[in-house]
């Protein structure tokens, strides 16, 4: 398997990042700016900056049809920046939130998109013609604490979102005019706005980090703060779902997660690597690392992790830890944010970008 | 002038500077209901506890260790009296100390490999927190009706091997040293098994024990 391809953009954490559907141009957010990037050669270089926001940008992400970019931050706004000759133009959007702006994503239609935020609520936004002003309708009613992350289903109508009150629920942004009418599936027949399609809580909790439906639109798996990831197979409208299917690890959290197929997920997080569960409804195991094992102890095993006793009986008797390494034997120095689909094939994904808290984007071969 | 003569010596006061605006705030985060962060649960009984201490204690006597752990971990005291609370953690702090410590990983690793043994582990790993954060499991084995008090006391901080001039608190009471050390070893055994996932669960879990 060839080698991950590592770019160590800037020494700031990397909030969000994404990828022109032609993969030449790549957003980051960076502190209070979003940054373009153009591949020359085998690198990525800095060729433009999105300044508009004048607090922390949260998420970034680029329409791959339309080529528009949507921002936002915690100064409580989101901004279109629609592509021209002369660069990019920003457009507001009203949110009507109070706080803080958490995580946006672009719907596959690319008609609406869905900000969710610390006000608890989820604002779904859309273009209105005849005032030529993006407007948005609130997704509010059992949200008891910020929105973390949202994933939409194919469909463009379904909505997951994952909150620190550790649900992760499943909702209708039907907009009529925008969108058409969904076919009834296995999350409800009739979908009207702000229907909750599905409310999922793991036992021991835990904020949400990450949701993600699966390529068919029939599955949803979620990471929490328990170290966990669990997948939900519904069985249609008011009905107790077919499965849920729940992996506690042995690792630390996972920030973010993708689907590869209907049976392979990759997820990442404070471990600073990339991980593989496979499974299907009968049950979902973790089937390892995606870095190349070179010189590295199993996982699980070796002495990877200095216990709390042994760690203090050294500090006790030296004064400090034993090893003075610094460098993680991972790709990534730092936790690992958001995973992102960088190439597929149908429903596989055969190379994914990861970016985190150390600066570097990192391109995988899945 | 009109403005002035309205105050009166309630609003001159700063008192008002010192009401709880959250508690007043309908969506403030103070009065967020944490009892929707966990599944209803079942309430455990103070008899109930006993009854299951008087088991763990014949499987103990019996010769198994094993059986007897799994059974105080499949059954924790997540909604009960503090009395009954504290009654299981004796139990399971009896369990931990009667088990020798080359015991201890091969038991654990058997426990993880069946089929709900990482919520055991789980479990463990709270009454672990639990158990250093009380000094009162220490006697309750060794000598019945000894000098620690029943109800738990938070253990004072441990002076560090710099001050020589106050009494160490560990030799003052060497049997709260003892369980300390014998929690801390089953606490390495349990994260070298379940991992650091153990941990985070201990910490982000409503269920608390």
């Amino acid at each position: 398997m060839a080698a991950p391809e590592v770019h160590h953009l800037f020494h700031n954490p990397i909030a969000d990042h994404s990828f022109s559907a032609d993969r030449k141009t790549l957003a980051v957010a960076r502190e209070s700016n979003v940054e373009l990037y153009g591949r020359v050669g085998k690198a990525f270089k800095l060729k433009d900056e999105l300044k508009g926001h004048d607090k922390t940008v949260t998420s970034v992400d680029i329409a791959p049809n339309s080529g528009r970019i949507v921002t936002c931050s915690q100064d409580r706004n989101a901004l279109v920046w629609e592509p021209s000759p002369q660069g990019y133009k920003p457009t507001l959007v009203l949110l009507r939130i109070n706080r803080a702006a958490t995580f946006v994503r672009w719907s596959p239609s690319e008609a609406k998109f869905a900000v969710g935020s610390g006000d608890r609520v989820i604002a779904v936004c859309y273009f209105e013609e005849e005032n030529d002003w993006w407007v948005s309708k609130h997704l509010k009613k059992p949200i008891r604490s910020t929105i973390t992350t949202v994933a939409w289903h194919p469909n463009s109508v379904l909505l997951a979102a994952g909150s620190t009150d550790a649900h992760a629920r499943v909702f209708s942004s039907f907009i009529k005019g925008v969108d058409t009418k969904p076919e009834p599936g296995v999350w409800g027949e009739r979908l009207p706005f702000n229907t909750v399609c599905g409310e999922y809580l793991n036992n021991s909790a835990g904020w949400v980090h990450a949701v993600g439906f699966s390529p068919s639109g029939d599955a949803l798996a979620f990471a929490a703060h328990d170290s966990s990831i669990t997948v939900v197979y519904p069985s249609g409208a008011d009905e107790p779902p077919r499965a849920i299917v729940s992996i506690n690890t042995q690792l630390m959290p996972f920030m973010s997660l993708i689907w590869n197929g209907e049976g392979e997920i990759i997820a990442a997080g404070y471990d600073c690597e990339a991980y593989r569960f496979k499974g299907g409804e009968g049950g979902w195991q973790l089937s390892g690392t995606l870095e190349a094992a070179k010189g590295r102890p199993a996982l699980g095993g070796g002495d990877r992790e200095e216990s709390a006793l042994n760690m203090f009986r050294q500090m006790d008797l030296k004064g400090k830890v034993s090893k003075d390494d610094t460098q993680l034997k991972t790709v990534h120095q730092n936790t690992v944010t958001m995973l992102r689909p960088y190439e597929t094939n149908g429903e596989r994904v055969t190379k994914f970008s990861s970016s985190g808290v150390d600066g570097r984007l990192v391109i995988w071969n899945a | 002038m009109s403005i002035i003569q309205q105050h009166t010596s309630a609003s001159l006061s700063d008192a008002w500077r010192t009401i709880n605006i959250d508690a007043l705030t309908e969506d403030s985060s103070v009065n967020f209901d944490t009892s929707t962060l966990h599944p209803p649960l079942p309430e455990t009984s103070e008899s109930e506890v006993r009854q299951l201490a008087q088991q763990v204690r014949q499987l103990l006597r019996g010769g198994d260790a094993e059986g007897a752990l799994r059974g105080c971990l499949e059954m924790p005291v997540y909604n009960g009296s503090d009395l009954a609370k504290e009654a299981h953690l004796q139990t399971v702090i009896e369990v931990l100390q009667s088990i020798k410590a080359s015991e201890m990983t091969p038991m654990l690793q058997r426990i993880y490999g069946t089929p709900g043994g990482s919520e055991c582990l789980d479990v463990l790993m709270k009454y672990l927190y639990k158990g250093m954060a009380t000094t009162s499991g220490s006697s309750s084995s060794s000598s019945g009706g000894g000098s620690a008090p029943r109800t738990p006391t938070r253990m004072t901080p441990q002076q560090t091997g710099f001050s020589q001039v106050g009494a160490r608190p560990g030799a003052a009471n060497e049997s709260t040293g003892a369980a300390m050390s014998v929690l801390l070893s089953w606490h390495e055994k349990a994260v070298e098994i379940a991992g650091l996932g153990c941990i985070t669960r201990t910490m982000t879990d409503w269920r608390r024990v």
